[in-house]
């Protein structure tokens, strides 16, 4: 038996691995990718398989470079195949053509709503800031919501016409609508030891009447801290490390004085925004009247409507309340 | 409180701009309301704080800005002269109710010329914005400007008898004021009355018949203390808040009674002439001298922060008319001791003298870089649930709503499904016939949905989380309030009922109810709130403790829906999650998928068309075993024809995996004959081939 030489062998590679890349280059069908596949590696007469047959002729120290570059010319075939074969059924899947541009399928985004976002980012600053968020009733006894917090039976702030009061069983003690949130931190006082750091938040009631800037009902957020050796310096400066996580950059705060029946000192706490300072709420040193022990601590209060107001750029607090989807939307 | 500062300028020399005075007292705590040019002087409006009456006066704002400004602070000494007759030859007072009018003092002028004011008091007045009315009658408006003491000016010739009485107004009493309007006055209204009839409303405003005016020859000045809830009756009880009301109701200095009534007789003499008879006629007591407070050193350190030399603090507390019972620095360690001034009743403890420190020498003193100790803090299970339902409700394209607690008549009139007999009402009304706390938050959802549609927003999706107010049906536990108040999750759809549905199973399984132990079943109800035949409830079990609704699930009637104005269908659903927050602290373990491949076989059970799907589900369940992986209904359908009348068709798909090996038919086929025989057992169910 003859042996073939290499050389040949390898032109007769060379040539069918050119045919067949630009066979299938040219294919524009399945059909004719198909026909080619046959040609050049259908598995009974295709030129590969012919050609494959000629390895057994090579001269001994031939065999190994020629098998090997017999294996690349396959592999090579093979590839192009399969380049050929995806680019034929891409072309079949492509036949009918989208409008990308049309809009996607509208999926129908809820919202929270802009006051409990706020209450939310509030909470989350003052957690970093070690403070528990505590819940408490909305219809408050007159101890808590009054007494306990040294407002006395005289207090203009008692009068039932500043106040929502339940109508109740003669010679049931009054119940009314809470006034503000320090109820709560009465609540969790009377039942937990100091250290104290909580925030309380909820609803709140008013008579005023509605306008752009007022609602009978409203939201607070109030701060307790309660720490043996508290002082000022310690409240301002938590203050201050909300200011400027809540708004952003080296926010200053500022104390002017004011009067709340539980804080002594008490404070009204501007806060530096957009260049002017701010009223955010009211602070000051938890009074000894109501925090019996020697303890010391601190509270604050914010308005959150005021607060989202302002952040949202909302003119009429009075949105808050009208839940038009086209308003909630936007938050 | 408006000052003037040409008037101000009578007590302290401030050189200081306007701007500088103004940004010194704001950081003092007098609020800057405005300032306004009134002809040659400077109008500035000042917020002051219901403990501070005495800054309802121009002298106690002098007072302030002489400290502030380290100046001397003139307030003047009046001694009017005396002239014939005795003022007691011409009144008698007496207080028949000390309880609302501890002290009462009256002076009298004889022989007055009532006519206009001089300029300078016509200006002064203009400033402050009060009109003048006539040369006496601005004196006594002066002079409570002046040092923050209400005065009144009666004619004597119309005091009947020369008796001034001071009582409780009779319950129903008949009173005519200057302003010339009748008032039916109560019992709980101080009245200084004549020997026959009401001549004034204590501390609020004059009678008709008794005002000054231009034949009045005779005046009798009144310097009186009233008590500030019997001013506030009548003031809030009457709509008739005045100046003097509002200073009454926040108890003006007791000192200033005397000085005020002195300082108008002078300024009636200059203004008005006339003689002031002898002496003044007086009754009731003034209040004793203000205990001492004790100030221990250091103290102010320990509250601000901040040191202040005892020097300072002595300087201000003295500026402020503090009177120390010995210098700074006398006693070695011992505290400070001061008395506080007449015209400062707020100030009784050593906490309140720190403040007067802090307040003065400025609360930018105090650092603002004084970290505190860093402290971990969870979330509470509250939150906790409050966040996971509303993540699923805003993630079912749910806006977050938030309508108002207190309602109408016509949005509590149904039976509320969290139980409490009647609404708890309010007053006032929160807003016009809203008095009612609402036990549901259903119709409000509604209400504002039909706005939503009304207003043709792109929808009215809706939900809220709040609480309702539900009177207790037994008596409250020690402790407890005699209101509950569960927290609910609510919302509104357009969807139906089974969208409704859908989402309070998605909002429990995502609150982990069912995997940390709860048993929820649901059942028809039928409750107002809900058409007929369209409501459920889903009630929950723990352990051995009775079952407690959780959640309402259903379509609104057509009368609640037409009330609001919506057509359509309409599902709302209402979730406790007061009841779920024991789930919050749930802990979830992976159980491993299964390798193997699941195996479906339908069965196709024939039931009476009245027997529900919780009782063909409930027999399935039981039968199934652990192979059963899932349960779906795959076709519900009647025919009366094929299956018979009052019969219908359940095509279930039971899908069966097992965790340790491939199923065989075998395996497969003996599962569905247990729950078809256990379907036919519970439920009559033939197979159907």
């Amino acid at each position: 038996m003859s042996t073939v030489p290499l050389e040949s062998f390898l032109a007769e590679l060379d040539r069918l691995k050119a045919d067949a890349v630009e066979a299938l280059a040219a294919a524009v069908d399945a059909d004719a990718v198909e026909r080619a596949r046959i040609e050049f590696l259908g598995a009974k007469s295709g030129r590969l398989k012919a050609i494959q047959k000629l390895l057994g002729g090579l001269g001994g120290a031939d065999k190994p470079a020629g098998g090997k570059h017999f294996n690349e010319a396959r592999e090579a075939v093979s590839a192009a195949l399969e380049a050929a074969q995806g680019r034929v059924a891409g072309s079949a899947a492509a036949v009918e053509p989208l409008d990308v541009t049309l809009p996607g399928q509208p999926v129908r985004l809820g919202h929270v709503h802009p006051i409990t976002q706020t209450i939310r980012r509030v909470q989350e600053i003052m957690a970093r800031l070690g403070f528990e968020s505590v819940d408490g009733p909305e219809v408050e006894d007159q101890w808590h919501n009054f007494d306990a917090l040294a407002i006395n039976a005289e207090h203009p702030a008692r009068d039932p016409l500043d106040n929502f009061y339940l109508a109740v069983a003669r010679g049931a003690d009054p119940l009314l609508l809470r006034s503000q949130t320090s109820t709560v931190q009465i609540r969790v006082m009377e039942r937990r030891e100091p250290p104290l750091r909580i925030v309380s938040l909820g609803r709140v009631y008013r008579p005023d009447t509605a306008d752009a800037t007022h609602y009978p009902m409203f939201h607070q957020v109030e701060g307790l801290y309660v720490e043996p050796g508290t002082t000022m310096a310690h409240l301002k400066s938590v203050l201050r490390q909300f200011a400027s996580t809540f708004l952003g950059g080296d926010v200053h705060v500022r104390f002017r004085p004011s009067f709340f029946p539980f804080t002594e000192p008490s404070v009204e706490v501007d806060m530096e925004w957009g260049g002017r300072w701010i009223e955010m709420g009211g602070a000051g040193m938890v009074d000894p009247a109501v925090l019996e022990a020697v303890v010391s601590g601190f509270a604050f209060g914010l308005g959150v409507e005021r607060i989202a107001a302002r952040r949202y750029g909302v003119t009429d607090i009075r949105d808050f309340y009208r839940n038009d989807v086209r308003f909630l939307e936007q938050f | 409180m408006i000052i003037s500062l040409n008037w101000l300028a009578d007590y302290v020399q401030v050189t200081a701009s306007p701007d500088a005075l103004v940004e010194r007292l704001l950081m003092a705590g007098l609020n800057h309301e405005s300032t306004e040019t009134v002809g040659s002087d400077v109008a500035i409006d000042l917020e002051v704080t219901s403990n501070r009456p005495d800054c309802l006066g121009h002298i106690g704002v002098a007072r302030e800005a002489a400290v502030l400004f380290a100046r001397p602070l003139h307030v003047p000494d009046p001694r009017p002269l005396e002239g014939r007759g005795a003022a007691s030859d011409s009144v008698t007072v007496a207080i028949d109710s000390p309880e609302v009018c501890p002290c009462y003092s009256a002076r009298v002028i004889r022989g007055v010329r009532v006519g206009p004011s001089p300029k300078w008091l016509v200006d002064r007045l203009a400033t402050v914005g009060v009109e003048s009315v006539n040369n006496v009658v601005d004196v006594t408006n002066y002079v409570m400007l002046e040092c923050g003491q209400p005065l009144h000016a009666f004619d004597l010739a119309r005091i009947r008898g020369g008796r001034i009485v001071v009582r409780r107004a009779a319950d129903g009493e008949d009173f005519t004021a200057i302003n010339h309007k009748r008032y039916a006055l109560t019992s709980q209204m101080c009245v200084i009355a004549d020997a026959e009839r009401p001549v004034a409303l204590a501390g609020v405003m004059g009678g008709a018949d008794s005002e000054i005016s231009a034949d009045t020859v005779d005046v009798v000045l009144e310097s009186a203390q009233f008590a500030p809830l019997a001013v506030r009756a009548a003031a809030r009880g009457l709509a008739l808040a005045s100046p003097s009301s509002y200073r009454f109701e926040r108890v003006p200095d007791p000192a200033a009674v005397e000085w005020a009534s002195r300082r108008a007789a002078a300024l009636i003499l200059d203004t008005a002439g006339g003689t002031l008879e002898k002496g003044v006629v007086h009754a009731g007591v003034l209040e004793g001298t203000p205990a001492v407070i004790r100030l221990r050193p250091g103290r102010v350190a320990d509250v601000l922060g901040v040191e202040i030399p005892p020097v300072r603090q002595h300087a201000i507390l003295t500026g402020l008319g503090f009177v120390a019972t010995h210098p700074p620095g006398a006693a070695t360690g011992e505290p400070d001791a001061w008395r506080a001034p007449s015209w400062r009743r707020d100030v009784s403890r050593e906490i309140d003298l720190v403040e007067e420190i802090a307040r003065i020498e400025g609360y930018d003193r105090v650092p603002e870089d004084r970290p505190i100790e860093a402290r971990p803090v969870e979330s509470s299970p509250r939150e906790v649930t409050v966040r996971a339902a509303s993540e699923v409700l805003v993630g079912a394209g749910f806006c977050e709503a938030m309508t108002r607690s207190v309602v109408s008549e016509k949005l509590e009139k149904a039976a509320s499904p969290w139980g409490g007999p009647a609404p708890l009402r309010v007053q006032p009304a929160l807003v016009r016939g809203a008095d009612r706390l609402r036990r549901t938050l259903l119709p409000s959802l509604l209400e504002a949905r039909a706005g939503n549609t009304a207003a043709g927003a792109p929808h009215g999706e809706l939900f809220e989380v709040a609480r309702a107010y539900v009177g207790r049906d037994a008596a409250p536990a020690e402790g407890e309030s005699p209101v509950a108040e569960p927290l609910l999750a609510a919302f509104v759809t357009g969807d139906g009922f089974f969208a409704a549905k859908g989402l309070v199973e998605a909002v429990l399984t995502r609150l982990a109810v069912a995997a940390a132990g709860g048993r929820l079943v649901c059942r028809p109800i039928e409750i107002d709130l809900f058409a007929r035949g369209r409501a459920a409830e889903i009630t929950l079990v723990r352990g051995p403790g009775p079952a407690e609704r959780i959640a309402v699930v259903g379509e609104f009637p057509q009368p609640a829906m037409e009330a609001v104005g919506l057509k359509g269908t309409v599902a709302g659903a209402e979730v406790r999650l007061d009841l779920l927050e024991f789930a919050a602290g749930f802990e979830r373990t992976l159980r491993r998928p299964s390798e193997y491949p699941a195996v479906e076989r339908d069965v196709n059970l024939v039931v009476a068309a009245d027997v529900p799907w919780a009782a063909i589900a409930a027999a399935i369940h039981a039968a199934a075993g652990p192979l059963l992986e899932q349960c779906r209904i795959a076709e519900v359908w009647q025919d009366a024809a094929r299956l018979g009348a009052g019969r219908k068709s359940v095509v279930v798909t039971l899908r069966l995996r097992s965790d340790t090996g491939t199923l065989s038919g075998d395996d497969a086929n003996g599962v569905v004959r247990a729950v078809v025989e256990s379907c036919g057992r519970a439920v009559g169910a033939a197979m159907r081939a």
